[in-house]
């Protein structure tokens, strides 16, 4: 199995100029939308702020990790953005975040087994410093793809 | 110093995983050997066997939910924290560890 599989350069976007926690999720949400993963942005947006309010989901070192169940997701995926600026989000070390990766994840995940492990694959690279540098500094989306190639 | 581990957040699809990672590096780093197990939305992986955890000088718990099995560590020193603490500092939690041991010594 490789992480590559769960990701989607259409999926991804570079130079984001989100000035704002709500508007970087919209727009990645939109790219969910766009591409299939995702059946109703509003209603998926209640359910990822519904985990935004237990936690932070900001891990530090500049990456955010909003995440949550949804009944409006039809495929297991993410989407990933890297925005020109730092953007106020609670976090662990109180910094702001530039590299956000929304999960879109299902509740009902039977017969899903490969891609919520691809999904796992992909979470532990999100623990290794080399390869949240790689992706802090891409410009392009071939960028995030080989960030986490490694 | 023996590590293993369980890591398991609330929703189990991020932080499990990345808190287990952290920990894995920052004991390496250390000269430690760890093995990490993780309790996510897709069911338990890298399961502990019991000759680990017999083996095991400390018990690391980076968990935000009631974990399954956890009398497996009965009579273990066993540090607990919330995943964020893993997340956040993985090298301090091992530092504490080390400390934990030695105290015990």
């Amino acid at each position: 199995m490789e992480i590559n599989e769960i990701l989607n350069e259409r999926t991804m976007k570079t130079n984001m100029n989100a000035g704002t926690k709500d508007e970087a999720l919209h727009e990645l949400a939109g790219l969910l939308l766009e591409n299939d993963y995702i059946t109703d942005i509003d209603r998926f947006m209640k359910d990822i702020y519904a985990r935004e309010e237990i936690g932070q989901t900001g891990i530090g070192n500049y990456i955010a990790i909003p995440h949550g169940k949804s009944d409006f997701v039809k495929e297991i995926g993410v989407a990933i953005g890297i925005n020109q600026s730092e953007i106020p989000w609670e976090t662990l070390d109180d910094h702001g975040v530039k590299g956000i990766i929304l999960f879109a994840v299902g509740n009902d995940n039977d017969g899903a087994d490969n891609h919520l492990k691809l999904l796992s694959m992909f979470a532990r690279k999100l623990g290794n410093d080399d390869v949240v540098e790689k992706l802090l500094h891409s410009e392009r989306t071939e960028d995030v793809k080989e960030a986490f190639a490694g | 110093m023996k590590i293993v581990g369980v890591a398991a957040c609330t929703v189990g699809i991020a932080h499990t995983y990345i808190a287990q990672e952290k920990l894995e590096g920052a004991a390496k780093k250390a000269g430690h050997e760890i093995s990490m197990e993780t309790q996510g939305t897709i069911g338990t992986e890298n399961e502990l066997s019991a000759e680990q955890i017999a083996e095991a000088d400390i018990v690391i718990l980076a968990t935000d939910v009631k974990l399954n099995n956890r009398e497996r560590f009965d009579g273990k020193r066993i540090i607990e924290v919330a995943t964020d603490i893993a997340v956040k500092s993985p090298n301090k939690l091992v530092k504490k560890a080390e400390e934990v041991l030695a105290q015990k010594q």
